[in-house]
Formats: C-alpha cells, structure tokens, sequence
C-alpha cells in the first residue's frame, strides 16, 4: 500500500482527504504543521507528499525545499488555495500544482499518475 | 561672516536677470503639490509673465496617441486685456504664486475664449507633408517662423487660430519620447522674438519635456500600485474562499456519491455549515473593516465609552479564561473623534491581545491624559512580541499572523485613528508582549501643530 503524507491546515481538509484518500487505497497521514511533517518525515517512510504551501509556523515553500534536501526522491504535490505560486520558481520542485476546488478529481489523478511512475 | 541663503528666493526683483526669475518660478513649482495640468500652466506662466522671459502668449499641444492636440493657450485675448494683465503683473510684491493663482482663475474662466480656440486643432504626427506646428517634433528642432501668411509649409487652420506673422515652436521631446510642443508668440508687444529669447524657450521646452514625462512615469507608477495592491487583495480573498469551498464541494460529493450512514451525513452537513457560515463571515469582516466612514472629529467624553467597552470585554475575558485589567485616569478630558469608532477600535484591539495572550494571560488597558493635547489609551497583551519582521507590516491590508485572519483588524484602527487625527504605535518585545497606544487630541490649548 502506497503512503501518503498530507500537510494541510485546515482541519476540516484534512478530515475530507483522509476518508478520500483512503477511500481510493493509500495509507494516509495527516499532520497540521511544516514541523512536524519533517520530524515525520526523518523517521519513516513516504511515497508521496501532499502540502499546502502557507501555513503556520513554517511557510510551505520553505518545507518543500527542506524536504527536496531530505529526501529527493519523494513527489510532491502542492495543493492550495493560492493560484498565484503557480508560476514562483521556488514552487518548480514540486512534481504537480493543484488549486485547491470543490472537487478532489485533479488531486486524485495527480497522485495517481505520480505514483504509477 | 557666515550668511544663510535660501536654495530659491521667494521673488526676483526685476533687476535680476530674467533668466533666473523664470528658472526660480518652474523649479518652484515643482516642489508644490500641483497637478500635472497646473505645472504645465505654470511653465506657461513663466513663458509669459513679466518676470519670465515675456512672450505675450503660449500655447500648449499634448500629443495623444499619434496626434497633436491643442490643450491650453495662455495670453491676453485682446490689447486691452493685455494692458491689464501686465498692470497687474508689474505690481510691486506679486510673486510667481500670485501669477499662477490669476492664470489658473483665466484659464478655467468659461471664457477662456484662446484655449476654446485651439482645443479643436487635432494634427496627425503620422502625415507625409510635414506642416507647421508637427514640423518641429518630426525634426526635433526649435522652429522661428516669420511672414508666416507667406510661408506655405503652415498648416491653414493652426496660421488661422494664431494670427501672427512671427511665432516660435518649441518641440516637448524627451528620451526619444515626443510629448507636446510648446508655441510662443509676441501678438500684442510685437517685439521681434531675439535669439536669447530663443534659447531661454528652449532651456523651458526642456524642462516642460522632462517633467511631463517625469510626472506621467509617475502616475503610471501610482496606478500600477493600486493595481498590485487590488491584486493582493483579490488573491487574498480567493485564497480565504476557496478553502472553505473545497471543505464544501469535497463533502458534498461525499453525499452524493452513494448512501452513507447517519453519522457520517449528519457530520458532513454540520462541516458544510460551518464551512458556508465562514464564507459569510468573510464577506462580513471585508464590509466592515473596510467600511471606516466616521463622523468628523468633534470633542466626547471618552469615559462612557471605555467603560461599556470594559464592560463587554470582561465578560469575552471570563469566558475564554483571559484577565482583563484597567486602570482608567478620573476626570478625562474630552477627545476628539466619533465615539463609535473609538469603541470599535478598542474592541478590536482588546479582541486582538485576548488572542495574543496564553490561557490565563493578562491584558492591560490604561486611559491616561499625557498633558494638555493629548490622552492616551494603551492597550498591553500577555503575549510573545511581534517579530520585527511583521511589526513593520502590521498596517497593511491582507497580512495576518493568525489562521484565518483577514488583515484588516489594524488597517482599521489605523483609519479610524487617522481620521480623528490621531496616532496609533506599537512597542513589542520578544517574551514580554505588545502594547498598542492610541494618542487622541483633546480640543484644548497647547495643541502642537495647529
């Protein structure tokens, strides 16, 4: 079974992507915080990573270079509200780019297509 | 002996060389808060009055696009008039601000019957057959024209609305950029136009040039801000939408997508809920914040008010388990400001230092008068600080240290402060809180700046 991680920090996302994500056959952790993302992520393993890049504490972007340092093979997904950091070079190390929607089909197909490499 | 000068002298005598005069009149009128429109009338007033170089009349084109339009004409319209003007120009003590004040008055008289006359002159930049006035701009040279009615390479109309036989054009060019022109002319004096006429124009061509297109640089430059800061702001806004949008949509599906059990539909039309009575929220908070329209400052008595504020708060105090402390001086003077607004804001502020301070952490709020213009109300939380980093961003819309914060809490106090000309500050340090100071005028006396 594939392992997601998701940095989200609205708590009401992170219930929906959970149940949906489960939903579709992955092992999904949930985490509130950049922090505690990256002490997670020293200590096991992922397939891929799900994160929004602005949230308390550490700013996404920032997590997402960390985690490129940490580990280069893990895609990520940036998944947010904001449209604009589509085109912020500092988002290129990302793997996909997904708006956040009222629909979860672009995020799903993303990961999907990232994990069937 | 040490003597100070000033940069510009208020007013040249007229034994000063005119040249002076004129460069004193338009470097000042830089420094003065004019528009774009009135600076041009003033470098046209330096053309032509007395103390300038003493053309009876300029005319201004503006090029619009890839034409050249006539825009103002400033000069008697008549020999009497014109004896007139001069009357009052030569009168002793008549500065360059005088001047200005009587051509802006003429010139947007109703019957400012010499621009009326040259605003229908349209001339294309783009013809082959170069005619006077588009001449001096294709070729970027200052042009003297005289016998004008003899010279055929003047257009009809222009030679029709100006009337005289000598005329100059000053071309308005700047980096490559061609902006106006410029076209003087003695109808009144008759005087020949001489050579250091000629290039006393010139050196107001350049000038006109370069601030034309200084102050247009300029003008984009405010618009683009505006436009950046509407940007950020529409991106804030849709950033704080959509989150609760995709809660909404992701939920939703989740109903629709088949039968689920009570539970689970019962807990996914309450998030839903949730979720839209936050949307309402946000669009609540961008009225009211962004509504700051208070009444103009007149004095009240801040002492009922503070404590109706006091009042409420410590209720909000209790039940979020936060201690509220005041200590509100007797017998404050009145202040100036809206009551209304005031409340709002210290409301804001309290709100504010209740979610800065820990559980059981402790605000402060003093009322004092510092001395006879000013009382203060201070506002101390028990939080961390604010980092100098977001310290010098606090006031600017759409910037928020907390979650689900729209930004606009200290925007507003900020306005609400300006408007009853006032002052708010901030002092913050690591560990040991923030304090907010809200100064308020009092009507009295001894007011600092009035």
């Amino acid at each position: 079974m594939k392992k997601i991680l998701i940095v989200e920090d609205e708590e009401d996302l992170c219930l929906l992507y959970q149940e949906e994500l489960t939903d579709e056959g992955y092992d999904v952790t949930t985490v509130r915080e950049a922090e505690t993302a990256l002490d997670l992520l020293r200590r096991e393993r992922f397939d891929l990573i799900v994160t929004d890049i602005r949230m308390p504490g550490r700013d996404g972007v920032e997590l997402i270079t960390q985690i490129v340092g940490l580990r280069k093979d893990i895609p990520i997904v940036i998944n947010t509200a904001y449209q604009s950091y589509k085109d912020d070079f500092m988002t290129w190390a990302a793997d996909a780019y997904v708006v956040k929607s009222p629909s979860l089909t672009e995020l799903k197909a993303r990961i999907k297509e990232l994990l069937s490499r | 002996m040490i003597e100070p000068h000033l940069f510009l002298a208020p007013d040249f005598q007229s034994k000063e060389p005119k040249e002076l005069a004129l460069l004193s009149i338009i470097s000042q009128s830089f420094f003065q808060p004019f528009s774009i429109e009135d600076n041009l009338l003033v470098i046209l007033t330096a053309l032509t009055s007395g103390s300038g170089v003493g053309f009876n009349r300029a005319m201004l084109f503006l090029t619009d696009g890839d034409r050249l339009r006539g825009e103002m004409w400033l000069g008697p319209r008549s020999v009497e008039d014109a004896r007139t003007i001069w009357e009052i120009l030569s009168t002793p003590g008549i500065g360059y601000v005088e001047i200005i004040e009587h051509n802006r008055s003429l010139i947007s008289l109703a019957a400012d019957s010499l621009s009326r006359r040259i605003r229908p002159l349209v001339f294309s930049l783009a013809a082959d057959n170069l005619t006077i006035p588009v001449t001096a701009l294709a070729k970027n040279e200052i042009l003297l024209v005289r016998d004008a009615s003899r010279e055929p390479l003047i257009d009809p109309r222009f030679l029709k609305a100006i009337d005289v036989e000598e005329f100059l054009c000053v071309p308005l060019i700047s980096q490559n950029e061609v902006l106006g022109e410029i076209i003087l002319d003695n109808a009144f004096s008759r005087q020949p136009i001489e050579p250091k006429d000629i290039k006393l124009a010139g050196l107001c061509g350049l000038l006109a040039a370069n601030y034309i297109s200084t102050a247009t640089l300029h003008r984009k430059m405010v618009e683009m801000e505006r436009l950046a800061a509407l940007g950020e702001m529409s991106m804030f806004i849709a950033h704080q939408i959509r989150n609760p949008l995709a809660a909404i949509g992701g939920f939703t599906d989740q109903l629709l997508a088949g039968p689920v059990d009570e539970t689970k539909r019962r807990r996914n039309l309450e998030i839903i809920h949730r979720e839209i009575q936050r949307l309402e929220k946000i669009i609540f908070e961008l009225g009211y914040f962004l509504k700051v329209n208070p009444k103009p400052p007149a004095p009240f008595d801040p002492g009922p008010e503070l404590r109706t504020v006091l009042q409420a708060m410590e209720l909000k105090a209790a039940t979020e388990g936060r201690e509220l402390t005041s200590r509100i001086e007797d017998h404050l003077p009145p202040i100036l400001g809206d009551p209304i607004y005031f409340g709002e804001a210290l409301r804001n502020l309290i709100i504010n230092a209740f979610e800065a301070s820990p559980p059981g952490g402790r605000v402060e709020i003093a009322a004092e008068q510092k001395d006879a213009a000013w009382v203060v109300v201070s506002i101390k939380d028990g939080g961390r600080g604010i980092p100098q980093a977001v310290r010098t961003k606090l006031f600017t819309p759409f910037v928020s240290t907390k979650d689900r914060g729209m930004g606009l809490g200290l925007l507003y106090v900020k306005r609400v402060m300006d408007a009853c000309g006032g002052t708010v500050e901030v002092e913050s340090e690591a560990g040991l809180g923030t304090t907010f100071r809200l100064s308020f005028r009092t009507p009295g006396e001894g007011r600092p700046d009035t």
